[in-house]
């Protein structure tokens, strides 16, 4: 018998991703349930669902482009009307790559393919680049930031080759400006939003660290918040307060259990904006909608 | 003198990525119709400048068969083609390596249900920025001495093989497959980070031997 995935998150395992178990796991840090879902599954099984993860990893190994093989997956339809309709969406590094290879990102017109995650362009460097940096959250529609306060200043690992936003239609990036569609830029531990390397660690235009459709519900993001759901998680040597933390939890056991700054993440499906709370089914991600619409 | 120098890279085993792009192709993009072959390629085309052509030639290819960058003799195949960059030195061409292109044609036998008659389109992809390229032009630079390396086209080259009416639809097809303009249509290129070109269309019904 097929597990039933009626409000529970579910976290889409495409061959080659590897950051599943973690995902869920973060999921469940903040109460939510939380589930994989393999990508061959019968895609009904979702219809339930109160949200849906895409992890990071390298979905079919990354070949031809990063993201572009699991974009043209059978499962995408059924994601695509889910998302659609409002439920809450969320793609982490080589998810954010799917769902930007299907178009549901930015999602101006729907399945369009308006952007690329490009390679990395960093100072006397190429290729893969991991390490931790800073995003600032900004004015969104974005449900999955609805936990932090606006320009606060998160610390979240980032570990990508391709993390690149890139366009080549000017007037779209306008439009998603404008749109409030550019949920998290990179930024130093004081929120300064520099396009230097490293502070902007691949080069994307805008600084742009996490990109939402204009209603809010999907969001593709390149760092890695399930790499800092927990307090261990988190470097001494960090910069800012998240740092300091840390620092001061150094050998108690006890304060590693502490969340992690990417925490609210997931924490933001319980707030205001994102809730959608299980049992509601397919009508929880409408409630998205419903919020955002009473605040314009 | 000036020359215009090619190197095409072919891997020795199963090539992983072609096979998933045919799947890919077939299976989800409904190509099926028409795809009945594919190939890739690393490339490089060149203009470069030395004393003469016997030169170049020995140089170059010493180059690339010791630097990995390009190629490593013992997964890759690969041919150099060295030609004069004006059109009448152009005819004649010196050739190396072990990667007879003029004869591969992977037709896959029973593919492309239409039935059409075969062509073969060799496309160029590049990406946007030249950093790859700058980056090439550089490595090549500093290991080949009396000869300047003066522009780079590197970039990956898919032979696609399609039944087709005539070449032009065979370009057409070739393009729809390529050029990612949404989650349904195209799959090797995303356009706004990689240009392309087609660098050939060959009619391969002249010949027949391929087949099969």
């Amino acid at each position: 018998m097929s597990k039933s995935f009626a409000g529970k998150v579910a976290v889409i395992q495409f061959p080659g991703v590897n950051c599943e178990y973690e995902t869920v796991a973060a999921a469940r840090s903040v109460g939510l349930e939380a589930e994989l879902f393999r990508w061959n599954l019968d895609p009904g099984l979702l219809e339930e669902s109160l949200a849906v993860v895409l992890p990071g990893g390298f979905s079919y190994q990354d070949r031809i482009r990063a993201g572009v093989v699991a974009a043209k997956d059978h499962i995408m339809d059924k994601l695509s009307q889910l998302a659609s309709t409002g439920r809450p969406l969320l793609g982490i590094c080589n998810g954010a790559q799917v769902l930007v290879e299907s178009g549901f990102i930015p999602g101006l017109h729907w399945e369009r393919v308006d952007l690329a995650l490009a390679p990395n362009v960093m100072a006397d460097r190429e290729g893969y680049y991991c390490n931790w940096v800073h995003l600032r959250n900004e004015r969104s529609p974005c449900a999955w930031t609805s936990s932090f306060r606006e320009e606060e200043v998160i610390p979240v690992p980032i570990a990508h080759a391709e993390g690149r936003f890139v366009t080549d239609d000017t007037g779209m990036l306008e439009q998603i400006k404008k749109n409030g569609q550019i949920a998290l830029r990179y930024c130093t531990s004081s929120g300064l939003v520099d396009p230097a390397f490293p502070v902007n660690p691949n080069g994307s235009m805008e600084n742009i660290a996490g990109v939402c459709n204009r209603e809010g519900n999907v969001l593709a993001l390149m760092p890695h918040p399930e790499r800092a759901t927990w307090l261990r998680q988190v470097p001494e040597d960090l910069e800012g307060e998240w740092g300091r933390k840390r620092k001061a939890a150094a050998g108690r056991n006890d304060r590693m259990e502490d969340e992690g700054p990417g925490r609210r993440f997931f924490a933001s499906l319980l707030s205001g904006k994102g809730a959608a709370l299980p049992g509601k089914g397919s009508a929880g991600g409408i409630s998205l909608l419903a919020e955002k619409e009473g605040r314009e | 003198m000036k020359f215009w120098v090619e190197l095409w890279v072919r891997l020795k085993v199963v090539d992983l990525v072609q096979q998933t792009a045919w799947m890919t192709l077939t299976e989800k993009l409904d190509f099926n119709r028409f795809l009945c072959g594919l190939a890739r390629y690393s490339y490089w085309g060149m203009e470069v400048e030395g004393l003469d052509r016997e030169g170049v030639v020995r140089e170059v290819d010493r180059v690339i068969r010791m630097d990995s960058a390009f190629t490593n003799q013992n997964k890759h195949f690969y041919r150099l083609m060295v030609r004069g960059a004006d059109a009448a030195a152009a005819e004649k061409i010196e050739e190396r390596g072990n990667l007879n292109l003029d004869r591969d044609f992977p037709v896959v036998p029973g593919s492309g249900g239409n039935n059409g008659p075969i062509h073969a389109c060799d496309l160029l992809i590049r990406e946007q920025g030249g950093e790859r390229e700058n980056g090439f032009t550089a490595r090549l630079q500093t290991r080949l001495p009396g000869v300047t390396v003066r522009g780079m086209k590197a970039g990956e080259v898919w032979r696609i093989l399609v039944r087709s009416k005539d070449k032009e639809e065979a370009v057409r097809l070739v393009e729809e497959m390529a050029v990612t303009r949404s989650r349904r249509e195209g799959l090797l290129l995303n356009p706004h980070y990689q240009r392309h070109e087609i660098m050939r269309t060959t009619d391969l019904n002249v010949s027949k031997e391929w087949e099969g």
